[in-house]
């Protein structure tokens, strides 16, 4: 039996030790910002102990909104409130002496450091890999940057926006009447936060596994992260001579697509994806619904994906279809498409998914505290779920610099060092 | 000292996915050393092996490049999971695995005998993966879509557009290439941790949905916090102008700029010689940049038209402007210096494709030697190999299966 929250139900016994996550007593440092700070997030859910190294005035990631309550300020930023749920921060001036030797500290007691400053800027810190695992030899170090540590591009400049480009995702988004859409929230960055979880495990993973722990270096490049987003793009350059292009707002064959209904839209993929699997069950629910016209997408031709490929069938289609879908909602188009076996989803907005009932279902929403404010805010919760070792948020996401005391009187500096520190603008 | 070494080695992977994000779990795994064994069925074919493109254009199951980029470093079985023998070879083959990954419809592996009490029954401490689109269970657990409607369903396609357009979303699959196979690999990975520590398995369930929710989280609070919804924004996505996608010389060539700093506002206006913007020191203000950035935006892409994109880019970098083209999968593959460097692709022989070109991993690692080790494997190409190595079945009793129908 599996809870929806993760834990395992053993019918007929009672566990004596509370479950754990699967990675409890891993400890990470999180140096990073927007492009590291959902990896640091997904260590912590799965039990890890994930301190936050913020600069001084804290993460650029409290100068991003939405912000709660739409009142801008470095406590109240959403996304940082979300990715930074359960660590613990710690302000530290890493340009300075004292506060270098502190993050040596650190790092001598943690399994993994993630960071994403530019190519060079940890060396002229002296926080380097090479420098850092000289005393730190089980350490593995994860740098996050938008082109590598090397390369013609390694200085450029960037932003989310700049590697979608970069990296192809960008030219396959949006109409092809105008310019290129990126993809919505920093999905760059996002992504290579997830693969930066990967490596990291990869990593932790070997320098367990070969029975004599060693450390190593991650070189995550977000611009190859992205390229890993291109679907079959590049596959069809490389085997076909063809390059794809973006095709929002038309049909990608005829019934593939998005369509008008009472409420929004939905995606309906009537034939099924480069097939005509659900073509037929597709015309039967026009038929059986009465719908005019539904009797010639029963025609032979229907069945060519040259056919479908055709401007004549796109409209077709549409005129039939589109005036039935107008007519329900999308939910009724969900319940009622998928109740016959077809691919129809609605597209959701953002309020819609706090009504879907299978995420309902699989508690999937959770409630995280804020800090600032008090409040209790409803957040994604576990994107998947572990029947032994339960994903769990630890905690509220930490004010600027919350436990900088605290982990400092782990590391025995006396509060009255401490506010030395503080005083010099080393620690906040 | 670390030496070079696959970093899974050691980890073995009985691999029933297919299609898009099940594979593409499993290449994570399989180009880092791990021995990913593909479970096919002739008569149920994967069908990504019948998704264009094709070497040449021409169609087979062992010609689609899509399905050899997803599947690289693996070795291919094919067993008919319908018959007894069949599913008595997979748990077999399971009793040497670490994991077990699908990503069926729910009920389909215990069709196969093989849900996971089954397999826990064979092999106590297994990694037991299931990445179905909706779960394991609730009311909606048998409703099926691919990327494009989990995309959909999720609200990533209704926040990517333009505000006064059908929503757009990404152009792809986007949760089968990311979301889903990085939050699948990690989990894994994860659950390997703590058997290494525990000698506890588990079983780990995916719903293909939530690993992508779980990265609009800030558009989820914007609601539920807020009670706001977020709409569509074109390219201005930030708090900050100039920030968008402005076109260059050429047909349908395109730049990605975004210069909210003042110094990247004073490197760009220099560089595309906006003289009056230059001089209009009320543009010196962020504010003031933001509340005219329709008419900068309109200044920035008169100026931009005429210039060549990979010369602007390296210009406007140069002044300290973040910039980058935005590369068609033509120019990606044979003309971006930087993935060139970086030896993003790699060109491997494959048996009936030959050469053809392959996604190296998105990360370098220190001390490692990291794959693609190989091609995909052509269909059942390993199965004597398996059967024998791993299997540790003579050659008598393999031909007796391939005779049986068994092995096809």
């Amino acid at each position: 039996m599996i809870q929806a929250n993760g834990g395992a139900l053993d019918e007929g016994t009672s566990r004596t030790t509370p479950l754990v996550g699967a990675l409890n007593g891993l400890k990470v440092l999180d140096a990073s910002g927007w492009s590291g700070q959902y990896c640091g997030k997904m260590f912590s859910d799965l039990g890890a102990e994930v301190i936050l190294v913020e600069p001084h005035g804290g993460s650029s990631v409290r100068r991003d909104g939405p912000f709660l309550d739409n009142k801008p300020h470095i406590e109240r930023s959403l996304p940082f409130a979300y990715f930074n749920a359960g660590k613990r921060s710690i302000g530290l001036n890493l340009d300075s002496l004292e506060g270098r030797d502190i993050f040596k500290r650190l790092v001598a007691r943690a399994d993994l450091l993630i960071e994403s400053e530019k190519p060079g800027v940890m060396a002229s810190r002296g926080l380097d890999f090479a420098s850092l695992s000289a005393s730190a030899p089980q350490l593995v170090m994860t740098s996050i940057t938008p082109f590598g540590q090397s390369g013609p591009f390694a200085q450029y400049d960037s932003e989310d926006i700049v590697t979608l480009a970069l990296g192809g995702l960008l030219y396959l988004g949006g109409y092809p009447e105008t310019e290129p859409i990126a993809a919505y929230g920093n999905q760059a960055c996002l992504a290579a936060s997830q693969f930066a979880a990967v490596a990291s495990m990869i990593a932790l993973h070997a320098g367990v596994a070969s029975n004599a722990p060693s450390g190593r270096h991650i070189d995550v490049s977000i611009q190859e992260c992205v390229v890993l987003a291109m679907e079959n793009a590049v596959q069809f350059f490389d085997l076909e001579g063809t390059v794809r292009k973006r095709n929002a707002g038309h049909q990608r064959q005829a019934g593939m697509g998005v369509f008008p209904c009472a409420d929004g839209q939905v995606y309906f993929m009537a034939g099924g994806i480069a097939s005509n699997r659900f073509w037929d069950g597709s015309v039967q629910w026009l038929l059986d619904e009465g719908v005019a016209g539904a009797e010639k997408l029963k025609a032979p031709e229907w069945k060519q994906a040259a056919y479908l490929a055709t401007d004549e069938a796109k409209k077709l289609f549409a005129s039939i279809f589109t005036p039935f879908c107008r007519t329900r909602t999308k939910a009724q188009l969900y319940a009622e498409g998928q109740a016959r076996r077809l691919p129809i989803c609605p597209i959701s907005t953002p309020r819609d998914l706090l009504d879907n009932r299978q995420l309902a279902y699989r508690n999937y929403f959770t409630s995280l505290d804020h800090n600032w404010s008090g409040r209790a805010l409803t957040v994604p919760g576990s994107p998947y779920q572990f029947s032994e070792t339960p994903w769990r948020m630890q905690g509220p996401a930490p004010r600027l610099g919350e436990h900088t005391s605290d982990i400092l009187s782990e590391l025995s500096i006396a509060p009255e060092r401490q506010s030395v520190l503080l005083k010099a603008g080393v620690i906040q | 000292m670390s030496t070079s070494m696959k970093p899974l080695s050691g980890v073995r992977v009985a691999d029933f996915t297919w299609i898009g994000a099940g594979s593409f779990t499993t290449k994570l795994l399989a180009d880092f050393g791990a021995d990913v064994i593909k479970i096919e069925s002739a008569s149920r074919l994967d069908t990504l092996r019948d998704g264009a493109p094709f070497k040449d254009g021409i169609r087979g199951v062992n010609r689609s490049g899509y399905f050899a980029d997803r599947n690289s470093s693996k070795r291919s079985v094919t067993i008919d999971m319908k018959q007894p023998a069949g599913q008595a070879l997979a748990r077999k083959l399971i009793a040497q695995s670490d994991v077990v990954a699908n990503n069926f419809t729910p009920g389909t592996m215990e069709k196969f005998g093989l849900g996971y009490e089954a397999v826990r029954a064979i092999r106590d401490d297994i990694v037991y993966v299931s990445m179905s689109m909706q779960g394991s269970s609730g009311p909606e657990y048998k409703y099926l879509g691919y990327g494009l409607t989990i995309g959909a369903l999720t609200a990533m396609q209704y926040l990517s557009g333009q505000p006064d357009r059908e929503p757009a979303g990404t152009g792809t699959n986007f949760p089968d290439h990311i979301p889903n196979p990085c939050h699948a690999a990690f989990a894994i990975l994860a659950a390997l941790r703590h058997r290494r520590r525990t000698g506890q398995g588990q079983y780990i369930d995916i719903a293909q949905t939530e690993p992508m929710i779980s990265l609009l989280g800030p558009a989820v609070m914007q609601w539920t916090a807020n009670s706001e919804v977020t709409e569509r924004r074109g390219n201005q996505h930030v708090a900050g102008s100039p920030h968008g996608v402005y076109p260059c010389a050429g047909e349908d060539r395109w730049i990605a700029i975004s210069a909210i700093t003042l110094s990247a506002w004073r490197g760009l206006v220099q560089v595309l010689g906006l003289s009056d913007l230059a001089a209009d020191v009320r543009l010196l203000h962020a504010d003031a940049r933001w509340e005219r950035r329709h008419q900068i935006g309109e200044a920035i892409a008169d100026a931009t038209r005429s210039w060549d994109a990979d010369e602007l880019m390296d210009t406007l970098q140069a002044a300290g402007v973040a910039a980058g083209v935005v590369r068609d999968a033509a120019a990606i593959v044979t003309r971006d210096p930087q993935l060139q460097a970086r030896h993003h692709w790699v060109r491997l022989q494959h048996p009936e494709m030959g050469e053809s070109v392959y996604n190296a991993p998105a990360f370098r690692m220190s001390g490692a030697e990291i794959g693609p080790y190989s091609p995909a494997p052509l269909l059942g190409q390993h199965t004597d190999e398996v059967c024998q190595d791993v299997l540790g079945m003579t050659k008598d009793e393999i031909a007796a299966l391939t005779e049986a129908g068994v092995l096809r």
